[in-house]
């Protein structure tokens, strides 16, 4: 198991210096340059060429690359360009808030998901599963930034129940979670429904049921912990949604998380901290699905012996 | 006794009636905390590295210049008590005495020369270096007497210095701090620096020990709401007390409502459909006047910015030092028939096709757009489109993203007949435009003189105000230049921008200035 992992976290390594290599090449194909936005329409040009030296920016791509690359692989991070502050200090200030958002809507993604998906299952076509569909249908079409200003409207303007956005207590955390939760518990929740339905098709539950073993028994010990290896999976790729969804999320409700750091970044054309942040990313993404795949043992002891 | 009684009752009656007829001043009330909601967080509150609006706005109330510009535009002194021009490129100035920094250092000269050299001669220079001309530093004469120099005669010397990142910072706090200062400044300010967190918000306090009238809130904290929908619902709720870049279509609403108040100026940008004279058929002039017979600017105003943006009289802003009026409705009213007239005289007559031509050539027109850059470039940009083509005359218009429209109208050659852009006088000074704009020798990549025009008299009026340092003087020089620019016009000057701030009306004493960046705070109190 342990070799197992650390051959998983071994391979990422090339995972991650192609994430950098594809955000630094954006970055340097989008129209528009760090130093002509932070100097502004009215620089001079010596200014600007005098600045983009400064910054080692008139140096070639692939210079650029290697160069960063290099420090990266001595753990150096860099200075962000517009602000010339280290990348880790500005990291360590956002990183935090995502996590607490991410791991906030995926809690409630999770509980909420699975309770409505098994309750679909047990009494499929009722008028519970038809509204449960319709729910789902809705938070996996509407855009977030939408759900989250209605939300905003019904529960701080009109009801006066929760802060209109920042961040610092849980009532500041409500409103953003479920914002972000809301189409991942669709999926869930949609996931959920079909893997208990075949499940409770098996033989296996024909059989305990036959044996007399009541219903709640045979939901939870036969039918849940097989129908959770697919929805398990899904919850690994579900958090790579919200860590993408939060770049919308915090926007919306001024959460100063990662996502926000990330607009603010694209914005500059500040590529140095872009990759700082997109780096934690997709470390994050790396380690939960290594996470998720060492689960599978837990539930399943065939994965197990065969790792 | 007597007399005494009744000198008495006649003071206390005149007292009486003094709070009566200025309540304003008495009703004042110190205290409390002004919360204000703005999109975005600052990339430094240091103006060395920042001179946009997010960083400005904050450090505006911390850090005060020698000058500063009042709402009325006019220069006023701040930590200078009183200046002298020496020569033309030297300014004297006697600075206030008495005066500390918010960490116990002495405000003197010494102070003044270690911003201005650590501004220009850092490495890499100061942001607004090349916003300042041609300053070059500051000499200590005494502790309390500092010269300005510039590398040559520069007239706008003393708007430049009154610009809001002209702010003297504390040495002391520089060197001890190093590349924090950049997150926590020190200056001589109303208010005083207290926290920052990144994306969230910034605090700043009054400062107990402030040279002059002290603020009146006891402190501001700076939100970060990028999302405009919700920055307006936080004002509405009563989450925030003011919102910068309030949401356009609200103010209608807003302005009827008695609980908010929406304050709003006449900016320092001009947007306008610029004319490239030097590629026919738009070097005949009567072409160009043509153009601006051809377009409806006040139908531009009432129905495309619906009372957002102000009138453009000229290609100055109102506000800016030098300005005159083009009397541009009285020499260029909307009329078709003249604007045909003019197209005749020049050769050019109906085809078949409704465009009119001239040997078998078309007037068609090329058309540089971005759309998103300046508030309703875009729309604008297609109305005049459509203006044109009711007098015959045919845009072809390329709406590109803006930093590929930047890029071309910063190229050389230029091949558009017409390009939409936007400028603001940064240093409130005719000079910052009308020089890099309208000189011949300014022709991209030089300068901004996208349109190509080329007068020699313009060019010797524009050098002749800039090297001199009498305003009277350098006043009539730039009405001259107007004058002319008003006969061979080389842009259609849409509109003037406005700043709008909308406050809650228990928001009181704080009034908008011309200039975006120039928040004042100090005078502004909520009654609570």
């Amino acid at each position: 198991m342990l070799s197992f992992a650390a051959r998983r976290l071994l391979l990422a390594v090339p995972v991650l210096l192609g994430v950098v290599f594809v955000v630094m090449l954006t970055i340097d194909l989008l129209p528009g340059d760090a130093v002509t936005l932070m100097l502004g329409e009215h620089a001079t040009k010596d200014a600007v060429a005098a600045l983009r030296e400064h910054l080692g920016l008139d140096k070639p791509f692939l210079v650029r690359y290697l160069d960063y690359v290099g420090r990266l692989l001595r753990g150096d991070l860099g200075r962000s360009i517009q602000q010339n502050r280290p990348v880790v200090a500005e990291l360590a200030d956002a990183w935090p808030a995502t996590l607490e958002l991410t791991v906030a809507a995926l809690a409630v993604a999770t509980a909420v998901g699975i309770a409505a998906g098994v309750v679909s299952a047990v009494w499929p076509n009722s008028l519970f599963d038809a509204a449960a569909r319709l729910a789902s249908l809705f938070g996996l079409s509407m855009p977030i930034f939408w759900t989250g200003l209605v939300l905003m409207v019904v529960f701080s303007l009109w009801l006066n129940w929760l802060p209109v956005g920042g961040a610092g207590s849980l009532s500041h955390l409500v409103l953003p979670a479920v914002t972000l939760a809301l189409p991942s518990v669709a999926m869930i929740s949609r996931m959920s429904r079909s893997a208990v339905l075949d499940v409770l098709g098996e033989d296996y539950v024909r059989t305990a049921r036959a044996k007399g073993v009541g219903e709640l028994w045979v939901l939870g010990k036969h039918a849940l912990r097989n129908a959770f290896i697919p929805i398990l999976t899904l919850l690994g790729l579900q958090s790579g949604q919200l860590m993408g969804g939060a770049v919308l999320t915090e926007t919306v409700f001024s959460w100063p998380g990662l996502g926000r750091l990330i607009v603010k970044a694209i914005f500059a054309r500040d590529y140095v901290l872009l990759q700082g942040a997109v780096l934690v990313f997709a470390l994050a993404f790396v380690v939960v699905n290594l996470l998720v795949d060492l689960s599978y043992g837990l539930l399943d002891p065939r994965v197990a012996r065969q790792g | 006794m007597r007399t005494l009684a009744a000198r008495l009752l006649i003071t206390l009656l005149v007292l009486g009636l003094t709070a009566a007829l200025v309540p304003a001043a008495d009703a004042q009330k110190r205290g409390g905390t002004l919360t204000i909601v703005r999109p975005t967080d600052p990339v430094s509150l240091d103006p060395n590295l920042e001179t946009t609006a997010p960083g400005a706005w904050v450090y505006f109330n911390l850090l005060e210049g020698l000058l500063t510009l009042d709402e009325t535009m006019q220069i006023k002194p701040v930590l200078a008590t009183s200046y002298e021009v020496l020569s033309p490129t030297k300014v004297r100035f006697k600075l206030r005495p008495g005066v500390k920094f918010h960490d116990g250092t002495p405000f003197n000269a010494a102070a003044v020369k270690f911003t201005f050299d650590r501004a220009l001669r850092g490495n890499p220079p100061a942001r607004w270096a090349s916003l300042a001309g041609s300053l070059s530093g500051a000499e200590v004469v005494d502790d309390l007497t500092v010269d300005i120099v510039t590398r040559e005669p520069y007239g706008p010397i003393l708007r430049t210095l009154a610009m809001y990142c002209m702010g003297i910072v504390s040495p002391t706090a520089v060197q001890k701090m190093g590349a924090d200062f950049s997150r926590a400044p020190v200056g001589t300010g109303p208010f005083r620096f207290v926290e920052w967190k990144t994306n969230t918000h910034v605090i700043i306090e009054r400062s107990p020990d402030y040279w002059g009238d002290r603020a009146l809130v006891d402190r501001v904290v700076f939100r970060v709401v990028p999302e405009e929908g919700a920055r307006m619902i936080a004002l509405q709720t009563g989450d925030a007390d003011m919102v910068l870049f309030p949401s356009p279509a609200q103010l209608q609403a807003l302005r009827r409502d008695p609980k908010y108040t929406v304050h709003e100026t006449t900016g320092l940008r001009v947007v306008f459909a610029g004319l490239h004279a030097g590629l026919p058929p738009l070097d005949d002039v009567r072409v160009r006047q043509a153009l601006l017979h051809a377009v409806d600017r006040k139908a531009i105003l009432d129905n495309i910015m619906e009372g957002s943006a102000g009138p453009a009289r000229g290609v100055l802003a109102p506000g800016v030092f030098g300005y005159k009026d083009m009397q541009l409705d009285r020499l260029y009213p909307f009329d078709r028939a003249r604007a045909k007239a003019l197209l005749a005289q020049a050769g050019w007559v109906p085809g078949a096709d409704g465009i009119l031509q001239k040997s078998g050539q078309r007037l068609s027109l090329s058309w540089l757009a971005a759309r998103g850059r300046y508030p309703k470039d875009g729309e604008i940009t297609e109305a005049i489109q459509a203006m044109l083509k009711d007098v015959g005359v045919e845009a072809k218009v390329q709406i590109l993203e803006w930093a590929a429209v930047f890029q071309q109208v910063r190229g050389n050659p230029f091949n558009h007949h017409l390009f939409t852009l936007g400028w603001v006088t940064s240093n409130a000074d005719a000079d910052y435009s009308l020089y890099p704009l309208f000189h011949s020798k300014q022709v991209p990549p030089t300068g901004w003189n996208t349109s190509r025009y080329a007068n020699p008299k313009v060019d010797a009026l524009v050098e002749q105000a800039r090297r001199s340092l009498n305003q009277t003087e350098r006043e009539k020089l730039y009405g001259e230049v107007q004058d002319i620019l008003a006969k061979e016009m080389v842009w259609i000057p849409v509109y003037t921008t406005k700043e709008i701030i909308v406050t809650r009306a228990a928001v009181k004493g704080f009034s908008i200035h011309p200039v975006e960046y120039n928040l004042g705070l100090w005078k502004t109190w909520v009654d609570k």
